[in-house]
């Protein structure tokens, strides 16, 4: 009987120290992680000071990526308007996230600095469609919620 | 040299401005390497090879000289790669990555020039990015004759750039595109387009005229995005013309049919295909098969038409095929040469053709030769004179309708009493007044005595055929070859395939046609009102024939007449052997979807089959190769008999109207290409014009016996008095609406150049 008991108080003290103990996990969505700035999530496109944006359309990230991801169409700009800070720019861009591994070559590739992978990973979506980010999806990057 | 040998054993020595075809020339020092017993580093590009001679292509003071020629390169080389269409491709970046050094050590502001300047329309120079290798001045002056680029400049301020800052005007200036080395002679069509990695290079071959250039074509995203020159060793440059470069957006061009038309109307494919059946079945059961007619032409293939041939003969039960043809002319396959023999060649005759204009790379060719032997006679009989700023032709200038009358005659004389020539003249030379017996012996004897002779015929005058048969059986065992230089650029291949090539036999069809002899008539890419020689005997045949059916690439003209019309799949688009001047038979690679509607012929005739009812297996795996020709078509005996040619005919009063091929204006729209189209493509001579008051250019009515038709034409110094020239096959000046000859001329519209 005694024995039943102390075993039973043992247990319970276990389990009122977990309950007072730090949590590994969190309330997710109402509470989320932070995560380092060099997380490889979803893609993005930048821009300079100028509101000029970086991509060149070489195609360079398009031939790193082990994985298919990436379409790059280049275009020449107009003389009078020009998209990137030079005259050749990429008129589509886009980015399969079904495909993409994240494993950043493409980041690595960009020789002017473009694309990164943006710490947001929130990728989920209800069809296949919609994985597909295209260029104004990656100029525009997403915001966590 | 040392860099021929490396290359032959798989060596790698890198090079920037030694071309075999341009030579030697020193100019950039990439190709450095050391030679024992030479106290220097040498160039292996201008060092001979000779016995006992050892060659180290790598060590130490090779690297160390290769890294410091390529750190001085880059020096002013502007980090451009991303944005450089050349990048992937870029001898600078291959051999940087090779050879170069980590880093360079210049740290002042790199000096800035012109980038993304015209050197055309086609080509786009940006100077900051040359190596100064000179390959594009050397090519253009040296080769094609063509002096436009040149070195501007001295030191580091050295740039590439046109002669006057004139737009170069030549027609092989594409070619320096595929010579330069890096990224600083770019094409404009392909400017921005793609990279190396996206897209899909496929072996083909350029179908816009007889020489058939071997190509590659680079499709990106479903379009041909550009065409490249491809080397075939042993056999050829990989040189192109300008046409056959940026020509290739035909397959894009809004005139181009990809939907099929039923009696004028847009319709199904479907439906369209099952009428043209059902016209088929009607006109076999009811007037048997010979009452259906079919004429092969355009841009098919050597397999296309040999399943179209297949139907015919064994579904319709018709042995009436025949090629479209522009030009009466017809060389029989033993007299047919390969461009082996203009380099083998002591003495060239240009019967009729302009090479420069009918067969652009094979001017080249020629220039070639002459360059390499500059003993090798050139001669011409022609209505003008052949000559050229880059190929010196002696010209034996004749009247229209006299060469063959004036070739019998020079041969007559050379070779006087050789039993075929009794025949051969048997019915008189004619009236050959006005030629010099001077130039006419040096013909004869041109082509008689010399070694190994190679002829180039337009064909526009058929009896010429029957005195190169005399002339091979005079010379004997002594080599007598003939490239023939008409269109359409597959006929051989159209001839292989089953179809009579002979100008009788459509002649035989159309005659029919006009009588009201055939039921159906359906032309497979031919455009016979645009091609055939006489053009009222076509209208004729199409206002009598019941059924006329054509599938084509663009609309044919006088597309009112046809029934129906089917859109044709073209080069590029289909796997197709063809057959070019040499009766060499090239693979073309498909790059790309057919477009819209478009189908190959296999799907048109197997559904005609069908509707037919009749069962038609197509071989999947016919192939034109032969086990014992090679590549070539296989040969055939020269016919031993010669028909007697006909007089020459006096020479007319007035002017005469000839004409000849212009591969540039030769039907096939090109929007790249409509600034080089001549808006004057006729010529006249500098006195004719004085006597019409003409100054530059003028639009005149040419007119003979109520016929007449307009013609823009401007004035030309190299035309000869009393002729009038204008190309074949123009869309809106035709002159097979009139014929050459005798013509009336009266001046329209006189317009002065601006
Ligand atoms: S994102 Fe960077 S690597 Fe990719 S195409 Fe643009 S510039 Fe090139
Ligand atoms: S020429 Fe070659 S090295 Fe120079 S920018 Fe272009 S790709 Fe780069
Ligand atoms: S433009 Fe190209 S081919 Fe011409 S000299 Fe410069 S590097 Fe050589
Ligand atoms: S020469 Fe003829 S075959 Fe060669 S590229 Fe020009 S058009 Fe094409
Ligand atoms: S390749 Fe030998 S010096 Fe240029």
């Amino acid at each position: 009987m005694l024995e039943g008991l102390k075993a039973i108080a043992k247990g319970m003290g276990t389990t009122l120290k977990a309950l007072s103990a730090p949590r590994d996990t969190y309330p997710y969505p109402e509470k989320r992680r932070e995560y380092s700035p060099r997380f490889r999530g979803k893609h993005m496109l930048g821009k300079d000071e100028e509101g000029h944006e970086l991509c060149v359309g070489c195609g360079l990230c398009e031939a790193v990526c082990p994985a298919h991801a990436i379409r790059v169409v280049a275009a020449e700009a107009p003389a009078d308007k020009p998209v990137s800070w030079t005259n050749r720019y990429s008129i589509d861009y886009e980015v399969d996230l079904i495909r993409c591994i994240f494993c950043g070559m493409c980041e690595e590739a960009c020789p002017t600095n473009a694309v990164r992978l943006t710490p947001f990973n929130e990728l989920a979506a209800y069809d296949r469609e919609s994985m597909i980010a295209d260029k104004q999806e990656l100029l525009h990057p997403a915001i966590r919620k | 040299m040392i860099a021929d040998a490396a290359a032959k054993l798989g060596i790698d020595v890198p090079v920037y401005c030694y071309h075999e075809a341009l030579g030697p020339l020193g100019a950039c020092r990439m190709c450095l390497v050391q030679v024992e017993k030479m106290p220097k580093l040498a160039t292996a590009c201008t060092t001979a090879v000779s016995e006992g001679m050892v060659v180290h292509t790598r060590g130490p003071a090779v690297d160390k000289g290769r890294k410091g020629v390529l750190e001085f390169l880059l020096i002013n080389h502007p980090l451009d790669c991303p944005v450089c269409d050349k990048g992937g491709e870029c001898f600078l970046q291959d051999y940087t990555f090779q050879y170069g050094p980590p880093a360079g050590r210049f740290e002042e502001p790199k000096i800035q020039k012109v980038k993304d300047g015209p050197i055309n329309e086609f080509i786009l120079v940006d100077q900051e990015r040359c190596v100064l290798c000179q390959r594009c001045v050397r090519f253009m002056g040296e080769y094609v004759g063509e002096p436009q680029l040149l070195l501007e400049g001295r030191g580091v301020e050295t740039v590439v750039t046109t002669v006057d800052h004139e737009p170069a005007t030549s027609q092989f200036s594409g070619n320096v595109i595929d010579l330069c080395p890096v990224g600083a002679l770019l094409s404009v069509p392909y400017h921005h387009k793609a990279r190396p990695w996206n897209i899909e290079r496929e072996e083909s071959v350029c179908t816009l005229c007889p020489v058939g250039c071997t190509t590659l074509a680079t499709g990106r995203d479903g379009h041909i995005v550009r065409i490249e020159g491809r080397p075939v060793p042993d056999r050829s440059w990989g040189w192109l013309c300008d046409r056959g470069r940026f020509g290739f957006d035909f397959a894009v061009n809004p005139s181009r049919l990809i939907t099929s038309y039923l009696e004028g109307r847009e319709e199904a494919a479907a439906r369209t295909t099952r009428q043209v059946g059902q016209w088929l079945r009607d006109a076999v059961s009811q007037h048997g098969g010979n009452s259906v007619a079919f004429v092969a032409g355009g841009l098919h293939s050597t397999e296309e038409a040999y399943q179209l041939n297949r139907f015919a003969r064994e579904v319709v039960g018709t042995e009436r095929l025949a090629v479209s043809r522009d030009v009466p002319g017809y060389l029989p396959r033993g007299l047919n040469g390969t461009f082996a023999d203009i380099d083998d060649a002591d003495a060239v005759v240009l019967i009729g053709t302009d090479p420069y204009e009918s067969v652009p790379v094979v001017h080249l060719r020629l220039r070639d030769r002459a360059r390499a032997l500059p003993s090798l006679k050139l001669m011409g009989v022609a209505p003008r004179s052949l000559s050229r700023e880059t190929l010196r032709v002696d010209t034996l200038v004749t009247h229209v309708g006299q060469e063959a009358a004036v070739l019998a005659a020079a041969l007559s004389d050379a070779a006087r009493g050789h039993a075929v020539l009794a025949e051969l003249v048997s019915n008189g030379l004619g009236d050959l007044s006005g030629i010099d017996g001077e130039a006419l012996a040096e013909l004869g004897s041109t082509l008689v005595n010399s070694e190994h002779l190679t002829v180039l015929w337009d064909g526009l005058e058929a009896d010429v055929e029957p005195v190169l048969v005399a002339l091979q059986s005079v010379r004997g065992d002594k080599p007598t070859r003939v490239l023939p230089t008409w269109g359409p650029s597959n006929w051989r291949g159209f001839e292989r395939a089953g179809f009579d090539a002979r100008i009788e036999s459509l002649t035989g069809i159309l005659e029919d046609a006009r009588d009201g002899k055939l039921q159906m008539l359906v032309l497979w890419g031919a455009d016979l009102l645009r091609e055939y020689p006489d053009q009222e005997l076509v209208r004729q045949a199409y206002a009598r024939v019941p059924v006329l059916v054509a599938e084509s690439l663009f609309p044919p003209a006088g597309h009112e007449s046809f029934k129906a019309i089917l859109p044709q799949a073209g080069p590029g688009e289909v796997y197709g052997t063809y057959v070019n001047m040499e009766a060499r038979l090239q693979v073309a690679m498909p790059s790309v979807q057919p477009p819209g509607q478009a189908r190959p012929t296999k799907t048109y005739v197997t559904a005609w089959a069908r509707a037919m009812e009749k069962p038609f297996v197509l071989q999947e795996d016919w192939d034109p190769y032969d086990d014992n020709s090679g590549d070539l078509v296989p040969e055939e005996s020269v016919p031993r008999e010669v028909r007697p040619i006909a007089p020459a005919s006096s020479a007319p009063d007035g002017y005469e109207l000839i004409t000849g091929v212009l591969v540039i204006e030769n039907g096939i729209p090109s929007d790249f290409l409509k600034p080089r189209v001549p808006q004057y493509p006729g010529r006249i001579s500098p006195s004719d014009a004085d006597r019409l008051g003409i100054r530059n250019q003028a639009v005149i009515k040419l007119s003979r016996e109520g016929r007449e038709m307009t013609a823009a034409v401007a004035v030309d110094p190299a035309m000869t008095p009393g002729r009038i020239y204008m190309p074949l096959g123009l869309a809106d000046a035709p002159v097979n609406a009139l014929g050459t000859g005798a013509v009336n001329v009266t001046v329209i519209e006189e317009v002065h150049s601006a």
